[in-house]
């Protein structure tokens, strides 16, 4: 295969590309879902084809394939050029790059999981599914749906461009989760939700917290005690932001505003801020291709598609904006080094900026003192979504959470969307736990111009929040 | 791949697999959907280009035998790559005899519906003039407001086709064209910043985006000079057509599908016959309007697609379904099969989506109905973030209208964001008014302006 994508790279470069870049990747796919007694999905999913990026004058031109022969790949190679060609003249920013020693990458780069997906048949799978089932129906109650999901995404992708670079290595993450509704004797439907996820075995599996009985019993605990839980009252309050929460207001809000061609074009809220002072001393983020997934979990990507090496950026170092997220054309562009962050979701898109693991670093409080520095607001957990805008406006749904009065948790509350701006929360970050973790999943994932759902991980500490807009009911 | 024979093509990889397949195993059930796409892009943001023409194509094989059921894709329509995805769905049942009781059968053979039309002019548009179109567009938006701070455009046309066969007989293909542009701007002025945009999107003929980055840019800075509301409470609100799709889609099209009744997640399951909003609301779902974007002869299993009623002056008439939901329920499928994926949908297993959504206008334009509100009413005017990620199960919504204007006495000033929540079974119940600006939207639903009683604002 490196020789057909290298072939690509000459005859692109014959065309009058002054910069080509082929790769190709071979991934499988596997979802089983699991509806009450149902199995609703085990699906299998073979993702193979080429795809090749010719830069011109400034422009990019993409175009793709599933079918390798030669002839194909010649016309792959004309259409991307081609578009780059009819592009450039239209393009007033040009996100030229200059050459780069080439980047020589091979399989030792890649995380070893103990027990690869690809060992193990359906069978064990299904069976973690199954055991999800039955342990979130011994802890719940008035469940009206159960459901079990797993999936896993590996394979191998191959990269090679002008500069003679060739990059190889393997990916991998994996994805165990329950979700549990029931019904409130007034006939409202409550959630809950937990799941283990991330580049790792499935050896992860027995750990606690991540079996399937701590899981599915978790979810079930959780959807229980939404029964009696209560609406969260609208309005500002002080906010204690559960670790995953945390990451996602760190990847979804602030993150997308790092990326460096949101920054390019001067759509980004950071765009000609960098050094400026953005949040408090405890809010610092930072994206990495590669961290501890042994000790904090999240995804393990040691390169990115245009086979630059992964890094740890931080992005905002307490509170003051100090790197992009890039490409190799917005790097340039912004005189900053690529940070490994151009990634497509498969072979059918071009790379594009995004993000690989992004969290906020944790702080110094342990729980009680956290809970303690809130004193009294809401104690917001995990996330089922949520939408942001370029300006930094968000909003985001904690599943459920708590209300706090005076250090003390009190009553359980129901899902509860969280918005506001995210410059303004990090203005008002006060603190944060000790404790650090990130998830990357297989179920969900990070969408960008209609590339969905690319894995990304996230996470952070538990954040204290100075002032958060609470939804719910007003009046 | 030429559009002209694209369908025999097509259909004759389904049926060589499904010879290859009964090879393999004569015993089992299988159906193959195959699927091939031509798409070209041309984005321009604040003058970067991006610009792709890529060929999507893939494979779905689906296996049955003895209630076990599993799915296999891969990417390619090679005769190596379909089989590929059948050995795979047969080891797959091999290894793992999982019984889905309710499975009762690929969709039976139909005489199929028709294709929408398909507009011959798209399949030969230029890719040069897709640039111009996007840069055009980001000329004028820029041109006509020096506050005007960023415009950014795409422009894309697509056409392809999928052929679906099953071993019950089915063999059938489908084919589709659509041309389409969005273009967006931002208008700032000091700290404040509204954003807007347009869009279209035909299969009947070519596209004409002159005129929308003027329009867009009108939008945007129309929203500057937003003042805080400054209230919380309940207030009348009037969805215009953007967002209104929106709140259909995230709330009776959610709940209306076959599988979201069958599973227990949709409140409306026991609600056939009854009244579960406003008389004034009536809602289809037109599987086979000429012009719609989801117009097929067939849908994704091979069962003709056909128009459907779901709310008829404010009675649930049917839900949405599929052959597989559709047996549950002792009915017919409603020709709503999908396979929802938009980057790769032959990836997908067949499920269930409303195709092209439509609400019956009503007699009011714009200024009537912000004219028909007594004291003071909040204008929403774009997709108010976070109403995707409402709670079907629950109808509880709470989302922030980035776009908003409060109306008072019939005139409309712009405010800064508020959030609005409440339930949208409720909200359908208190619909107040229904507009006659009728307009394609977001989502394939057709809808006017609606107005609700009862939402929450949060200022």
């Amino acid at each position: 295969m490196l020789g057909k994508l290298e072939k690509c790279v000459e005859l692109g470069e014959k065309l009058g590309a002054k910069f080509v870049e082929a790769r190709f990747d071979d991934l499988t796919l596997r979802t089983l879902t699991r509806v009450n007694d149902t199995w609703k999905d085990i699906i299998l999913r073979s993702r193979k084809g080429i795809g090749v990026v010719c830069y011109f004058g400034g422009a990019s031109g993409y175009s793709s394939t599933a079918n390798d022969d030669d002839k194909e790949l010649e016309k792959v190679v004309s259409k991307a050029f081609k578009m780059a060609r009819v592009s450039a003249e239209a393009a007033s920013i040009k996100l030229d790059f200059d050459k780069r020693p080439p980047v020589k990458g091979t399989g030792s780069d890649a995380f070893h999981p103990k027990v690869h997906p690809q060992t193990k048949d359906l069978s064990f799978k299904t069976d973690l599914v199954d055991r999800l089932i039955i342990n979130a129906r011994e802890s719940g109650q008035n469940i009206s749906n159960a459901t079990g999901m797993y999936g896993e995404l590996y394979g191998h992708k191959l990269f090679t461009n002008s500069e003679g670079s060739v990059v190889e290595w393997d990916f991998e993450v994996i994805d165990l989760g329950c979700r549990v509704t029931s019904k409130t004797t007034d006939g409202n439907l409550v959630n809950g939700v937990d799941a283990a996820r991330g580049t790792m075995g499935l050896e992860s599996f027995e750990e606690k917290g991540k079996t399937p009985e701590d899981i599915g019993n978790s979810a079930g605990k959780h959807a229980k005690e939404q029964l009696k839980a209560k609406a969260c009252p609208a309005g500002r309050f002080r906010a204690l932001v559960e670790n995953q929460l945390a990451g996602v207001l760190a990847h979804e809000s602030f993150g997308h505003l790092s990326e460096g061609d949101f920054v390019v074009v001067g759509m980004s809220p950071l765009s000609k801020k960098m050094g400026e002072r953005l949040g408090t001393e405890h809010a610092s983020i930072i994206d990495q291709g590669t961290p501890n997934i042994s000790k904090f979990g999240g995804l393990w990507l040691p390169y990115d598609d245009q086979g630059i090496r992964a890094n740890e950026t931080t992005v905002l170092d307490k509170g003051v904006l100090k790197h992009y997220l890039h490409s190799r054309g917005t790097a340039s562009y912004l005189k900053q080094e690529p940070t490994g962050n151009c990634r497509a979701v498969h072979f059918g898109f071009a790379p594009i900026p995004r993000m690989t693991n992004t969290y906020f670093t944790p702080g110094n409080l342990n729980k009680e003192e956290a809970l303690e520095l809130l004193d009294t607001g809401v104690y917001a957990i995990q996330t089922s979504g949520g939408q942001v805008q370029g300006d930094g406006s968000f909003l985001f749904k904690a599943i459920r959470g708590y209300w706090v009065e005076n250090g003390e948790m009190k009553d359980p509350l129901r899902e509860v969307s969280l918005s506001g701006n995210i410059l303004a929360l990090l203005s008002k970050v006060e603190g944060g736990t000790k404790d650090l973790h990130l998830w990357a999943g297989y179920f969900g994932g990070c969408g960008k111009s209609g590339q969905f759902p690319l894995p990304c991980g996230l996470g952070g500490p538990e954040l204290v929040i100075g002032e958060v807009t609470f939804g719910g009911k007003a009046g | 791949m030429e559009f002209e024979n694209l369908k025999d093509e097509l259909l004759s990889a389904v049926d060589s697999s499904l010879k290859y397949a009964r090879t393999i195993d004569s015993d089992a059930d299988f159906e193959v959907y195959v699927y091939y796409e031509n798409r070209t892009q041309v984005s321009i943001n604040q003058g970067v280009v991006d610009a792709s023409d890529v060929i999507v194509e893939g494979n779905a094989v689906r296996v049955e035998k003895q209630k076990s059921i599993s799915f296999a894709s891969s990417s390619g329509i090679s005769t190596d790559r379909i089989r590929r995805s059948i050995n795979e769905a047969i080891a797959s049942l091999k290894t793992l005899s999982i019984k889905d009781e309710r499975f009762k059968g690929f969709c039976e053979p139909k005489p199929p519906g028709n294709e929408g039309t398909l507009a011959k002019e798209i399949l030969s548009l230029d890719k040069e003039e897709l640039v111009n179109y996007a840069s055009n567009m980001v000329k004028e938006g820029q041109k006509f407001y020096k506050r005007i701070h960023a415009v950014g455009s795409e422009c894309g046309a697509e056409w392809g086709g999928f052929a679906v066969g099953n071993t019950l007989g089915v063999q059938q293909a489908s084919r589709g064209v659509t041309n389409g542009f969005e273009v967006y701007c931002i208008a700032i002025d000091g700290e404040e910043r509204r954003t807007s945009f347009e869009f279209d999107l035909d299969r009947e003929k070519l596209i004409k985006p002159a005129g929308y980055g003027t329009k867009a840019a009108q939008k945007a800075v129309s929203l500057l000079g937003a003042k805080k509301l400054n209230k919380t409470g309940i207030f009348p609100t009037l969805w215009t057509p953007i967002p209104a799709a929106a709140f259909i889609y995230a709330s009776l099209a959610q709940s209306a599908m076959g599988n979201n009744v069958v599973e227990g997640r949709s409140p409306l399951s026991d609600k056939i016959g009854k009244n579960i909003s406003s008389s004034k609301l009536t809602i289809i779902d037109d599987g086979q309007k000429p012009s719609g974007i989801n117009t097929d002869a067939i849908d994704a299993e091979g069962y003709p697609q056909q128009k459907n009623t779901l709310l008829e002056q404010g009675r649930l008439e049917q839900f949405l379904f599929d052959t597989y939901y559709a047996n549950i329920r002792n009915r017919e499928s409603t020709g709503n099969s999908v396979r929802s994926g938009r980057t790769l949908p032959y990836e997908v297993s067949p499920n269930i989506r409303p195709k092209n959504l439509e609400v019956k206008p009503g007699n009011k334009n714009l200024d009537d109905l912000m004219n028909s509100v007594s004291d003071q009413a909040i204008m929403i005017v774009d997709m108010p973030i976070g109403i995707l990620h409402s709670n079907v199960s629950t109808g509880e919504f709470s989302a922030v209208a980035q776009s908003a204007f409060l109306v008072e006495n019939g005139k409309k000033s712009p405010i800064q964001p508020v959030s609005v929540s409440g339930n949208f079974y409720k909200g359908l119940k208190s619909l107040l008014n229904i507009g006659s600006d009728l307009e394609k939207t977001m989502f394939n639903v057709e809808t006017p302006t609606l107005v609700f009683d009862g939402f929450s604002i949060v200022g």
